[in-house]
């Protein structure tokens, strides 16, 4: 038993990660129909920046965090104003091509900036907890719990505020949205910035718990819509639960089958839920 | 007097147009990026700096021509399409005839594979499965003893030290870990103790808490991680996150710095590093010591322990090639490296077989050694059990 719980903790911790990317992506498909690929990448980008001010600037994490988010707000606003809005009202395969190069940029970009090697965002949460025989790392902690905050602000943002209330009318009818005099032109620049942060969150979390090096944001990008297929479309209650079945799954499999076959477990949990909701857990038929 | 002075000086002349100064290409694949980079790319500087010692010191001397190297090096991503490529483009392109670097197995078994048909000299670095010197390749050496040759040691070490139930956790997906293992089982198994599992990991895993956690549950004796330095950091970190407390044994061979990306050095106190005595700094010989501050200086970084493979080939190469007396002749070079007496430049501590560097079979040996980490530091314990020419007649044995 003790073991079952320890495989979910050290399952939520990745979990976390995967529900950030995945609301991220959520948002984003659900208001404007885009396949977000380049999102694993700049969360990537939120890693590497951090790393960079704290190990280059001699920044605090904190203070670290503090700018790169800021420079996922500001980063956010430039993806959709000078890479999507121009496709907006264009064929989706333009949207999905300029999805695509745009992750190639970032991805280049990255490797311009940062180099090739793998780097760790130090921390110094090092102390270890333990509760009833279940061991859980402080940063693990930290992550988790910072994960559920993140998701927690979303909601409400989406759920209780006037911007989050004109996000899910610009979602469910966007030309009744504009009737209703919801101004559309900013709702896409606002999904943008606050999913980009996400991601960086996202990046940092990846970065201090494992590690950053290229090529893992495109990992985390097809686990994010992994995520969101399996939560359901456009959900963000989808992508919290998604994400934590699958981070949880993967845990599992690991430790009680083999760690070769985790993603072909997660996988295959994700194809059979499909088979039963095709709309998945928390999607609208 | 006059006549005579112009006399000399046009011979001198005459003569130093006979002996001209040349360059010889020699060719690096190995990996420059990619997780493998923490052994390909201290290997591909180990070679540039060889090399530009050896033209310093007056390049390589070939009959009346003397041979300043220039190193092609190309990233072969420890792929084995990609070095596959890189050494055909090395061959066919740039008509490089010695290829030095290799760090990891699956390429370089690629590359062995096609070498021996080649108007060329595979020098063999840091990779260690067993077959690439088994294949009876006569234009192939190799610096580095087979990691089973390594294991079985380790074994008899581990079992020294009192352990009966040993955990491990290894990238075991790839043949030179799963041999290092398989040999090391043999030895405990002979000394009465046992394997209770075996748990793998892949080479791009970071997170290998689950199968910690399940080995924890069975409470290891010891554990034992063979795998990358960067994997197996982050285990030697997460066994500590999740209170493990036993004994941690490795097969990394990853320097102090690149552990320390990872883990701390509090996380890393006490892991046991069972592997080739290869370069540390608290052990070196003098050469080792020059070795270690010359590439510290040249490349702001502290070697790896296992890139001195790399240079060794380049010394052993040149005295090969001074010893055939011949660039173009690649049989003969490689005749010659079989032949050739540990030379005086290398900085890993060699076992000869036979008064020789390399083996029948072109394979070179060194002693074994467990270094433990203490204060931040990797330090040489002891020698583990090293008998090359019993394991070299063993490797002679295999096809």
């Amino acid at each position: 038993m003790i073991e079952i719980l320890q495989q979910i903790i050290n399952g939520m911790a990745i979990g976390g990660v995967y529900v950030l990317i995945a609301l991220g992506l959520t948002t984003v498909f659900g208001i404007l129909g885009i396949a977000h690929f380049a999102h694993g990448s700049v969360s990537m980008f939120g890693g590497y920046l951090t790393f960079f001010l704290m190990t280059s600037q001699g920044l605090p994490l904190a203070v670290a965090i503090l700018v790169a988010l800021a420079t996922g707000f500001v980063l956010g606003l430039l993806i959709e104003l000078l890479a999507y809005r121009p496709v907006r009202s264009a064929s989706h395969i333009n949207a999905f091509i300029v999805a695509l190069g745009l992750t190639m940029m970032v991805e280049g970009l990255n490797l311009e900036f940062f180099g090739h090697e793998q780097v760790v965002i130090p921390t110094d949460f090092n102390r270890v907890f333990d509760i009833g025989g279940v061991t859980i790392p402080e940063l693990r902690l930290y992550v988790i719990l910072a994960a559920a905050l993140l998701i927690a602000t979303m909601t409400i943002f989406v759920e209780k505020t006037k911007t989050g209330q004109a996000i899910r009318a610009v979602a469910e009818n966007r030309d009744a949205a504009i009737l209703m005099g919801v101004n559309v032109n900013t709702i896409p620049l606002v999904v943008f910035a606050i999913s980009t942060m996400l991601g960086v969150c996202a990046g940092i979390m990846v970065g201090a718990l494992f590690a950053i090096a290229p090529g893992i944001g495109e990992g985390l990008v097809i686990k994010g819509f992994a995520v969101l297929i399996l939560g359901g479309l456009g959900s963000i209650p989808g992508a919290v639960i998604g994400g934590l079945v699958l981070g949880i799954t993967e845990a599992l499999a690991a430790g009680f089958l083999s760690s070769a076959y985790k993603d072909v477990i997660a996988f295959v949990v994700m194809i059979t839920v499909l088979l039963v909701r095709p709309q998945g857990l928390m999607g609208k038929a | 007097m006059k006549l005579l002075t112009m006399t000399t000086a046009l011979a001198l002349a005459g003569s130093a147009a006979l002996a001209a100064e040349r360059t010889l290409d020699i060719g690096v694949s190995d990996a420059l990026t990619g997780g493998a980079a923490v052994y390909g790319l201290p290997q591909a500087n180990a070679v540039q700096m060889a090399a530009e010692e050896i033209n310093a010191s007056g390049g390589l001397k070939v009959g009346d021509d003397t041979y300043m190297l220039n190193v092609i090096a190309y990233d072969d991503e420890a792929n084995p399409t990609g070095a596959s490529n890189a050494v055909r483009k090395l061959i066919d392109r740039d008509g490089v005839k010695f290829i030095l670097g290799f760090c990891c197995s699956g390429a370089t078994g690629a590359v062995a594979s096609f070498i021996g048909n080649e108007d060329a000299v595979m020098l063999v670095g840091n990779a260690a499965e067993r077959s690439i010197t088994t294949r009876g390749i006569s234009n192939l050496t190799r610096t580095r003893p087979p990691a089973d040759y390594t294991g079985a040691a380790a074994g008899t070490f581990v079992a020294d030290k009192g352990h009966k139930r040993v955990a491990v956790l290894g990238a075991l997906d790839v043949g030179f870990y799963a041999s290092y293992v398989d040999a090391f089982e043999k030895e405990l198994n002979a000394a009465g103790g046992e394997i209770i599992t075996r748990e793998a990991f892949g080479l791009k895993d970071r997170d290998m808490t689950p199968q910690l956690t399940k080995i924890r549950e069975q409470n290891p004796d010891a554990i034992l991680v063979v795998g990358y330095v960067e994997p197996a950091a982050f285990i030697y970190r997460q066994a500590v996150e999740l209170g493990i407390d036993v004994p941690r044994y490795g097969f990394t061979s990853g320097s102090e710095e690149q552990f320390l990306r990872v883990a701390s050095s509090e996380q890393m106190e006490g892991v046991w590093d069972l592997r080739p005595t290869e370069l540390t700094l608290l052990s070196a010989t003098e050469t080792g010591i020059a070795y270690h501050a010359n590439y510290s200086a040249r490349f702001g970084i502290a070697p790896s322990p296992s890139s001195p493979y790399a240079y060794d080939q380049t010394y052993a190469l040149k005295h090969a090639i001074e010893a055939a007396g011949t660039v173009e002749d690649t049989a003969a070079v490689a005749a010659a490296l079989r032949e050739l007496p540990v030379p005086p430049e290398v900085v890993m501590q060699y076992l000869p077989v036979d008064g020789k560097m390399f083996d029948v079979n072109g394979q070179a040996y060194t002693s074994n050694g467990a270094f433990q980490w203490q204060d931040g530091n990797w330090v040489f314990v002891q020698d583990l059990p090293s008998d090359a020419a019993a394991y070299s007649a063993f490797l002679s044995t295999l096809d």
